[in-house]
């Protein structure tokens, strides 16, 4: 058992990461990763390696690719024995000169050591954002 | 949906892995079917194709198991949520095709248990959805 409490998890994830991705808050969001930690979308196997490296540039594409976006409909598996949260979501992203957003279906895997992640996995629905 | 279930952290490590996907690689059709309830559904959300209930899954894994001279599922890293009924697991599929050549996928699966089987399953892969 690790000394943080099931709440702990489902918040971090929800209201600290994703709140951060979807408020554009970049500092926020770099903050949830350990300096060490990698990013890997698994649908075409990129991996992103290093918090104030690819982590931080891979965001700074996404969000500058985009006007509006929003994670949400969640259901998660949370184990804290294991310190690693599943998270299933939906996810709307809307391009910079586009009125209709785009909707994908996607999962990530957190695995979480002294309270931020040291790897996340991500699956996608569709096309890979996460470039 | 939220669903009670009666396992506890061993029991749904036990249904998840080692019956469900050691059915799997045994091609142990009546056993796979058996984990899950008349009216489960199984999403490979990567490719959003839906299964829908146990002789659609069954369908499904007749073709999937008649598809594969061989069909092995590994390196499980499983997360747990005992108190909701939830496991999830990431794992390396290596399914032998007909012309001896290999296809190696680096899947994730989320199931959802009701009493002790699976209501729900949702299958996220890596490459082409071979669960048609």
């Amino acid at each position: 058992m690790t000394d943080k409490p099931y709440d702990y998890y489902i918040d971090f994830v929800t209201k600290r990461y994703f709140h951060g991705v979807d408020n554009y808050d970049m500092n926020m969001v770099l903050d949830c990763f350990h300096e060490d930690a990698t990013l890997t979308e698994v649908t075409s196997m990129t991996v992103h390696e290093g918090r104030d490296a690819g982590i931080k540039t891979m965001f700074e594409g996404f969000l500058g690719a985009h006007s509006r976006v929003w994670h949400g409909n969640f259901v998660h598996t949370c184990d804290t024995k294991e310190a690693s949260v599943c998270s299933q979501f939906s996810v709307e992203v809307t391009p910079h000169g586009e009125s209709e957003p785009l909707r994908y279906e996607n999962c990530n895997r957190f695995y979480i050591k002294d309270g931020k992640f040291s790897s996340v996995f991500i699956y996608m629905s569709g096309e890979n954002l996460l470039k | 949906m939220q669903y009670q279930s009666s396992l506890d952290r061993a029991g749904l490590i036990e249904l998840a892995i080692n019956r469900y996907f050691g059915s799997v690689d045994a091609k142990d059709l009546d056993a796979v079917v058996d984990c899950f309830h008349d009216n489960a559904m199984i999403t490979v959300q990567t490719a959003f194709t839906i299964h829908e209930g146990k002789e659609n899954i069954k369908r499904m894994f007749i073709d999937f198991m008649g598809a594969h001279k061989t069909i092995i599922h590994k390196d499980f890293t499983c997360t747990v949520d005992e108190g909701n009924g939830r496991i999830v697991a990431s794992f390396t599929a290596e399914l032998e095709n007909d012309d001896g050549s290999w296809t190696r996928l680096s899947n994730t699966n989320f199931w959802r248990i009701r009493d002790d089987k699976f209501q729900e399953v949702y299958i996220y892969m890596s490459g082409d959805n071979p669960l048609t």
